[in-house]
């Protein structure tokens, strides 16, 4: 089922640059099953190589390769991403275990702006109280669900699954999912707020452009607790230059936190011979309890 | 104090803001405020039970301390996801085997505590594994 769904998701019908039944590539796939295939037996499929990718001589993915499209020529996002972290050792010892793949973006998402995000007053007496109260009001610290923008950082795995009407996001953290329709219809009228709130997207060349609006007015972009509310209007705009890389510019308008229009970009790095892991939350929260006394 | 000073000494207090949490890094789901990072604790004794469970695993440990009391003490690792992905399975640690772990304790509670080290009880770290990344 597995390699079902891979297959349909990497190979299309422009863009796969690997013709796995050339002759030519047989030592190169024997080399590489010869490779995996001592883990392939292991639980779950994390090592299971990944149909329809373009590999290198040493069987790893050819990430630079072009990036995949639909029939239709648009740029096929389907895959499963993470953030694009450089593979180090955030710890200083060696068998540390809280070694973990973090994209700074997490803690602030405005990290890379020179001044960072323009709050606003309101915005600033928010993150105080988030701050002085150590972040535990953190919505994602009770287990809510991975509200994007700020779903893009987080450290689970985003499974993108991409039809000519629809994009849909999977995201492992409690099983949730996202739906961007393209199908031009137009953004809701004053919708119920919800956690992700309410996407279309449409097609700028190469580039998908994402709208989004009817976000809650309680959401946090980062843990530093960079506030988005209701009258927030998010643009997305995601291309992908190569197989393995994803960019992500988003655009927050929202008067109410923030003094103006702000952007950043934050990049995802394809994961493959992986699969998405089940990690539901609330099955063994235990750390707000250690909020009190 | 100029802006441009401001601004820099700003961006000097989030670097290091961010550089203490990057000490313990694993932020599954919440900030780590309710553990004193700064501090450190580091017992031996035998594990009496793995949770093996979303969104922190957790292992449990029997320690007898100066007084001969037994403690069973709780470590937290990070999600059994991360874990699986760097090569650990819920039975890499199993009760009864003797260990060596150090960490940082719960502010408000005693014998709670973050892992940062789990090695075996003659010493040998338990926990070298590495997540598979490929950069694109």
């Amino acid at each position: 089922m597995n390699r079902m769904r891979g297959s349909l998701m990497m190979t299309t019908k422009r863009s796969s640059p690997v013709n796995c039944t050339s002759h030519a590539l047989w030592p190169v796939m024997m080399l590489f099953v010869l490779v995996t295939g001592s883990v392939v037996a292991r639980a779950q499929w994390l090592n299971y190589p990944t149909p329809g990718i373009p590999r290198l001589a040493s069987g790893a993915p050819d990430l630079k390769a072009p990036a995949p499209r639909t029939p239709d020529g648009k740029p096929d996002f389907s895959g499963m991403w993470f953030a694009n972290v450089p593979s180090r050792d955030f710890c200083r010892e060696k068998d540390c275990i809280q070694e973990e793949r973090m994209a700074r973006e997490q803690i602030n998402l405005g990290i890379k702006l020179k001044d960072g995000l323009p709050y606003t007053d309101w915005s600033k007496e928010q993150m105080k109280t988030r701050r002085a109260n150590g972040g535990r009001e953190d919505p994602h610290t009770y287990c809510m669900p991975p509200n994007f923008p700020r779903a893009w950082t987080l450290p689970q795995h985003i499974r993108v699954v991409q039809t000519p009407g629809m994009m849909v996001l999977l995201h492992e953290f409690n099983g949730a999912y996202r739906e961007v329709y393209l199908d031009g219809r137009p953004l809701p009228v004053n919708p119920n707020p919800t956690w992700n709130g309410y996407s279309t997207g449409r097609w700028d060349g190469d580039t998908l452009v994402i709208e989004t609006n009817g976000i809650r007015d309680d959401m946090w972009l980062d843990i530093q607790g960079s506030p988005i509310t209701e009258a927030a209007r998010v643009t997305e705009r995601i291309k992908r230059p190569t197989l393995g890389l994803m960019q992500i510019e988003i655009a927050v308008n929202d008067p109410k936190a923030y003094t103006k229009p702000w952007s950043v970009t934050i990049e995802m790095a394809l994961q493959v011979d992986t699969q998405m892991l089940e990690e539901i939350c609330m099955d063994n929260e235990r750390d707000t309890r250690l909020y009190t006394k | 104090m100029t802006r441009a000073r401001k601004n820099g000494l700003l961006h000097l207090a989030a670097l290091v803001g961010l550089c203490l949490v990057l000490v313990t890094g694993a932020f599954a789901h919440h900030s780590q405020s309710e553990f004193d990072l700064r501090a450190k604790v580091e017992v031996e004794g035998t594990v009496t039970k793995v949770d093996w469970r979303s969104p922190h695993a957790w292992i449990y440990v029997d320690v007898t301390d100066a007084k001969g009391q037994k403690v069973n003490w709780s470590f937290e690792l990070p999600s059994p996801t991360t874990l699986m992905r760097r090569g650990w399975t819920r039975d890499s640690v199993k009760p009864g085997d003797r260990v060596q772990v150090a960490g940082a304790p719960a502010r408000n509670h005693s014998a709670i505590a973050i892992a940062n080290s789990i090695k075996d009880g003659n010493g040998k770290p338990l926990f070298t594994g590495t997540t598979q990344v490929y950069e694109p």
